[in-house]
């Protein structure tokens, strides 16, 4: 059976090296981790209606399954990125007011 | 004029045009298939409609649709929706003329999980694709289901309030409200009052307010040809958790003395912005001297908001008030297909890099080819 591999590459102008994605070793399923429903949702009584179809055993079936645990490896270093910003941002607003003594609104 | 030569595009040894339309821009995700004879569509020489399947992404009592959830719903939904649709039709990707999708208005996430599908498609299929204006679609079923022909448009659903005219080959908004649209107000008094989402919050407005019996006063905002309806919210929004909330403050009717119910919220509520609506709309009639209303979107489907444009257009010499029912007035992917098709058969087609939906898209930005 012919197998696809889907990758993701990511490159940014600001940083020299990019970085490639790939699935890894299984298993997969088209359930992504990051990818549910909303916690909001299933507080307030609602139910899962809308959960994705799985993934049939066939060269699509597991490309998409794959591309399902690409897609959470994507997010979560898309998250973490933000997450890293975010620190380096209030890093520089406590040390540009503590070694500044620029007022956090001012700008 | 020259007449519009609508079957420039046709393939050849066809005799009629096939189009696929994915509608997603909010909490319905629609997929239809589209036929239209060659020709000029007229009453004698109609569109056909071969499919038209919907599924509603429903939240609970209370809550309103999140955009990441909607999209969830449309993305995870979309490809069996639209295999039930070309099963229903009867028809293979090979035998269709293009992909018409929603390019906007409408919420970003949800309308990106469906353009999505429509660029696969289209690429798998190689087939152009056409990207529609929302309202634009609502109007061009209207007319193609009821048969008006250049009638005064009150488009009322849970995104858009708009009274709109076409005049030289752009629909022209004369009215439309300045904050929240009607749905939208109605749908979130359906959540203060936690009246379930399903089928849909606005139909169970209407089913309560048939009990209502007396009247609230509401303000009354309508600014010229434009309305406003976030304050009405605000107001009603209020008497609502007085009456409901710790205070369980009781309000009585000045007339009779019986006890505001629920019911008779509703009835007020939509009392009181069916008039601003009608309101607005006689006054565009009269400014272009026409004699016809179309009411399309998810609100036009109510049977109260209908009867009042009966009412007054009842009054005006020759008036007829045109609607659809839910299958068309509630969003759909067969007015995406009719719109698009109409749009395909004068030329325009979007190139993959030119299907960036957009969450604003006025109705008269587009530019309609096939009137004249």
């Amino acid at each position: 059976m012919t197998t696809l591999v889907p990758t993701a590459i990511y490159t940014s102008p600001t940083e020299p090296i990019e970085v490639k994605l790939i699935p890894g070793v299984g298993p997969h399923s088209t359930d992504g981790k990051t990818t549910q429903i909303s916690e909001i949702v299933l507080k307030a009584g609602g139910e899962d209606r809308d959960k994705p179809s799985a993934a049939k055993d066939t060269p699509l079936g597991n490309l998409r399954a794959q591309l399902t645990t690409l897609q959470d490896k994507l997010n979560e270093f898309l998250t973490q990125k933000m997450l890293n910003k975010r620190k380096l941002e209030d890093d520089d607003i406590e040390r540009r007011i503590l070694d500044d003594g620029v007022d956090e609104d001012s700008d | 004029m020259a007449p519009i030569d609508l079957d420039k595009y046709v393939r050849p040894g066809k005799d009629h045009f096939l189009a696929l339309g994915l509608e997603g821009s909010a909490n319905k995700l629609g997929v239809g298939v589209i036929k239209h004879p060659l020709g000029e569509l007229t009453p004698e020489n109609r569109a056909l409609i071969l499919s038209n399947v919907r599924d509603t992404y429903i939240t609970p009592p209370g809550e309103g649709f999140l955009p990441r959830d909607t999209a969830r719903h449309h993305r995870n939904w979309v490809v069996r929706i639209i295999k039930r649709a070309l099963a229903d039709a009867g028809v293979a990707g090979a035998d269709l003329d293009c992909i018409c999708f929603t390019q906007g208005p409408g919420m970003g996430a949800p309308l990106q999980s469906v353009v999505i599908a429509a660029r696969t498609l289209a690429q798998l299929w190689e087939l152009p694709l056409v990207g529609v204006n929302h309202c634009v679609g609502h109007i061009e079923m209207g007319r193609e289901i009821t048969g008006a022909e250049n009638p005064i448009v009150l488009y009322v659903s849970g995104g858009n309030t708009q009274v709109i005219a076409y005049s030289n080959q752009r629909y022209r908004i004369f009215g439309e409200t300045l904050d929240i649209a009607i749905g939208n107000c109605l749908d979130r008094f359906a959540r203060t009052l936690k009246i379930p989402n399903e089928p849909a919050p606005g139909y169970n407005i209407e089913q309560m307010a048939k009990r209502g019996k007396h009247l609230v006063q509401l303000p009354y905002t309508v600014k010229g040809m434009d309305l406003s309806m976030s304050g009405i919210l605000g107001y009603i929004d209020g008497v609502a958790k007085e009456m409901f909330g710790p205070q369980q403050k009781k309000l009585v009717d000045k007339e009779t003395g019986e006890e505001i119910t629920p019911e008779d919220l509703c009835f007020s509520l939509q009392e009181t912005l069916f008039s601003m609506l009608v309101e607005i709309t006689e006054r565009a009639m009269a400014h272009v001297e026409s004699n016809q209303v179309l009411i399309v979107g998810g609100v036009g489907s109510n049977e109260r908001l209908q009867e009042m444009m009966a009412l007054m257009v009842k009054d005006r010499k020759n008036g007829s008030v045109y609607s659809t029912d839910e299958r068309f007035c509630i969003d759909n992917g067969i007015m995406i297909a009719h719109a698009g098709l109409l749009a395909y058969r004068s030329g325009q087609t979007n190139a993959l890099e030119d299907t960036v939906c957009t969450q604003r898209f006025r109705t008269d930005e587009v530019f309609v080819e096939w009137r004249d």
